[in-house]
């Protein structure tokens, strides 16, 4: 079946189970007249005998119809919503309040702009869980000191980061933490997987590498690049390896100032609407390579627009300096 | 609801300009004309005195037509307010977009 969805204030969408379309009015000069009767002369040459007058009815006409375009599913106000009201931990007051900031998934069904799939799929790829019937996303800092929780035991423990065992984890860390966040923070930075008949996870390196960059990035504007690689390969998990391509869509280096700097950027605060996305990214950089506009644009593509089109529609190509660089089509004021 | 070979199938006729109902009549309930084939599948209308040649197109994006059940009373705040229901599938019309050409009966003799 198919769902209609949007406030007020938005524009429709039309949902199947998996898929999400704008909706638009069309017009047409023309009349359209529907007739249910009707037979198309494939029909009736079929059937000769039928050919007497056949009486039909038009059901109805119209000027206008409603015409359905894939879309990319609407789903930043997903991560909004869940931001009201981030989990901090079972120690925290707040959360023994009722707030309305909470939401179900019938509630987010009701309120986000995208198909049923898509919208649990992105709930998977947020890391987001579920508190007491109630999806929640982790506040940074305790989603933080659940993973020191964990890679502190790996190291304590001598484990392989391929093989970190579930039962010992939970054994060791169930006093300090619930044991649904200790699982869920190996199911958000592992892969989980059962070898004789014990559940193990695989960790993702990458992954908590960022985590670990963003955990320094977020306290300053900027940092010295040289500087930054120093702290960062220092403070991910023995074993680890630092690699700058871990970053992307989450911090952006300056090479064009001296020193290097890098700094935040994550490219879920960026506004979601095609123009707007791109007049954001112009404004924080007059000029881009496309190595480094891709990944705050990667997100945007559909089947039809790849990052080339995109590039080709919302901005104006020239050599800097021997480099293809990208830059706003209009005035950025 | 209902898998897609239960659904009917309508046909839309496409016309140009606007139809009007005979002087002193209304639109429902009034005869809009005669629908023929000729032998080579072509549809020909006959409204009032004119005649029209269409095509039969089939369409690349086919319609489906909605009919609104009536809304609940009270709408639940997490459920949906309100249900269309597919009623049929439109794949085929018939397209009439050349001029109606006036029906002569009477052709006056040459004097």
């Amino acid at each position: 079946s198919l769902v209609i969805r949007g406030e007020k204030d938005e524009q429709a969408v039309l949902c199947s189970k998996d898929k999400t379309y704008d909706m638009k009015i069309a017009d047409t000069s023309n009349m359209l007249l529907f007739i249910p009767g009707c037979k198309t002369p494939e029909q009736l040459n079929e059937d000769p005998k039928s050919c007497n007058i056949i009486h039909s009815q038009i059901a109805g006409f119209s000027n206008n119809y409603w015409e359905l375009r894939r879309c990319r599913p609407k789903l930043k106000k997903l991560r909004k919503l869940l931001m009201e009201d981030p989990y901090e931990g079972p120690d925290r007051c707040k959360d023994q309040t009722l707030t309305f900031s909470r939401y179900t998934t019938e509630d987010l069904l009701s309120l986000i702009q995208a198909s049923e799939e898509e919208i649990l799929h992105q709930l998977q790829v947020i890391d987001a869980c579920k508190i007491e019937g109630y999806w929640r996303i982790l506040e940074f800092d305790y989603e933080m000191k659940l993973l020191n929780h964990v890679t502190q035991l790996i190291d304590s423990e001598s484990w392989s980061l391929s093989k970190v065992p579930l039962r010992t984890c939970l054994e060791e860390l169930g006093s300090l933490e619930p044991r649904e966040m200790i699982e869920h923070i190996l199911l958000s930075y592992g892969r989980r997987y059962v070898d004789d008949g014990e559940v193990y996870f695989e960790m993702h390196e990458d992954k908590i590498c960022r985590a670990v960059a963003q955990m320094l990035l977020q306290n300053a504007v900027k940092f010295n690049l040289s500087e930054f690689q120093e702290v960062w390969q220092q403070s991910v998990p023995e074993g680890m390896t630092t690699r700058l391509d871990q970053l992307e869509g989450l911090a952006l280096v300056d090479k064009s100032s001296r020193p290097e700097t890098i700094s935040l950027l994550k490219v879920e605060d960026l506004p979601e609407d095609n123009q707007e996305r791109f007049n954001s990214l112009f404004s924080i950089r007059e000029k881009w390579t496309e190595v480094d506009i891709t990944p705050y644009i990667r997100d945007l593509c559909t089947e039809k627009q790849t990052v080339g089109a995109l590039l080709t529609k919302y901005a104006r190509c020239s050599m800097l300096n021997g480099v293809k660089v990208y830059n706003s089509r209009r005035p950025i004021s | 609801s209902g898998g897609a070979g239960a659904l009917a199938r309508w046909v839309l006729v496409e016309l140009q300009g606007e139809v009007e109902p005979r002087q002193g009549g209304e639109l429902p309930g009034s005869l809009l004309g005669d629908l023929h084939y000729t032998c080579e599948g072509i549809p020909v209308l006959i409204v009032g005195h004119h005649i029209l040649y269409g095509k039969v197109v089939q369409l690349e994006k086919p319609f489906a037509v909605l009919v609104k059940q009536g809304g609940a009373p009270q709408p639940s705040p997490g459920g949906p307010q309100g249900h269309y229901t597919v009623t049929a599938l439109i794949k085929t019309k018939l397209l009439f977009k050349t001029r109606p050409k006036p029906i002569i009966t009477h052709v006056p003799k040459k004097v």
